[in-house]
């Protein structure tokens, strides 16, 4: 054993070990002898203040300003790290922000698009509705005022004695209309319908509601030897006529 | 063995104080531009190396395992392979190989007299050169016994014995002066 310690002391690994040029293995060796061996741990220790002591008598005054520099790059590596980590974290929320973002606004694009759509049809049906209510206005008028007109007083029948209304119609111009004034009362279960019979079919002219009858013009599909007919119908209108609750009709 | 200015020195790094290479410097820069001089040979450089070494000391801190070697030692592997790089890169630079070699031993020293170290260089020079130059193969150049004794051609037994005495000579030098340097480093 004691031979082992002196081999080893008398290699120099110990010596490299000290100054750090030994190979990995060497040191493994070294550290592994100066564990457990007193001789080599008190050899090492030894040799750890020489060294010192020997560095020391080639010692040179380091500059203070030199200090300041390596001071000064250190706070900076420091900060540059914290710096690099804060950025990380900064750019990582900035991305899920932007995420965020992007699908807030995709979604609102998206939105808005439909918004769109919706605005321009509403626009289209409101223009549709223009037209068509100005051309009823304007046949309206024509008719009204047409001298070609024939104004046709409508009265009720047993059904419906109270009932007036007023059709006009233009054979020149192929126009025809009808304004309820008055309508008796039905039953909350019941309503009036309108009808005409144009070339044998029998066409739904849709409910007459008695509120808004009296300033309204109906407009009438005109045909040669038309019949309107009025009729009472289940509440909700009904699909074809019930002929025996014909309460009035009109030829034109 | 290492005193309470090494602890607390070693505390502060590992807690990542920059405080930790305020004292470093205060207490270890000085040798350690000797030793990266000593190995680079030219002062302005060996500034260079010392502020690479201490930023390698900085970022290693957590390496530093007081079980293994005093912070003396550790500082000095460190400064000193720093300085080997630099002499490495330096050469290849100028693709002018500098040599560590033994010749120039002789005259290590010399160019950095300084009045405010004389009592240190008198120190020196109280150990024989024969013995300077084995030591200063083994502390800064690294080699081998064997390798010196190769490379100055002095016989392995020669280096051995004188390896001893320049050892010996030195802690005649030191011994008072260490324990001088524990005492101080105990007040605070």
């Amino acid at each position: 054993m004691k031979e082992k310690i002196k081999d080893f002391l008398d290699s120099d690994v110990l010596e490299k070990y000290l100054i750090g040029t030994c190979t990995e293995e060497e040191a493994l060796q070294a550290e592994r002898y100066i564990a457990m061996y007193p001789e080599v741990r008190d050899t090492y220790n030894e040799l750890q203040e020489n060294l010192e002591a020997y560095a020391k008598m080639y010692a040179i005054k380091a500059p203070d300003e030199l200090k300041e520099k390596i001071i000064t790059r250190i706070g900076k590596e420091h900060v540059g790290r914290k710096k690099y980590y804060r950025l990380a974290i900064a750019a990582s929320i900035a991305v899920l922000v932007s995420w965020g973002a992007n699908f807030f606004y995709w979604d609102q694009n998206q939105n808005l698009q439909e918004e769109n759509a919706m605005v321009n049809s509403k626009i289209d049906n409101l223009e549709e509705t223009m037209r068509e209510q100005l051309e009823d206005v304007r046949n309206q008028f024509i008719v009204l005022q047409s001298p070609q007109t024939k104004k046709v007083t409508v009265k009720g029948n047993k059904k419906a004695k109270e009932l007036k209304a007023v059709a006009y119609i233009n054979p020149v111009k192929k126009l025809s209309y009808i304004n309820v004034s008055k309508l008796p009362n039905l039953p909350e279960d019941q309503c009036y319908q309108m009808w005409a019979e144009v070339n044998g079919k029998m066409v739904n002219l849709g409910i007459i509601h008695e509120a808004d009858s009296q300033e309204k013009l109906l407009a009438l599909p005109y045909a040669d030897k038309a019949v309107s007919y009025i009729t009472i119908e289940p509440k909700g209108g009904n699909k074809t006529p019930t002929v025996e609750n014909i309460v009035a009709n009109i030829a034109y | 063995m290492s005193t309470l200015l090494e602890k607390h020195i070693v505390e502060l790094l590992q807690e990542r104080n920059e405080k930790a290479i305020s004292l470093l410097y205060e207490h270890y820069a000085d040798t350690l531009l000797g030793v990266a001089n000593k190995v680079v040979r030219d002062e302005e450089l060996a500034q260079d190396v010392l502020q690479e070494s201490f930023v390698k000391i900085w970022k290693k801190s957590d390496s530093y395992d007081a079980s293994k070697a005093k912070l003396f030692t550790w500082l000095f592997r460190i400064t000193r392979n720093t300085a080997i790089d630099k002499l490495r890169s330096v050469s290849t630079k100028t693709d002018k190989e500098i040599q560590i070699d033994v010749s120039d031993v002789y005259n290590l020293g010399v160019d950095t007299t300084r009045p405010e170290f004389m009592d240190v260089r008198e120190n020196l020079d109280k150990i024989e050169p024969k013995y300077q130059i084995v030591l200063d193969a083994l502390f800064f150049q690294g080699m081998t016994q064997q390798e010196a004794s190769d490379e100055l051609d002095i016989p392995l037994g020669t280096i051995k014995s004188r390896l001893k005495i320049g050892l010996r000579e030195l802690r005649k030098i030191y011994g008072p002066a260490l324990l001088m340097v524990l005492s101080i480093n105990l007040i605070p």
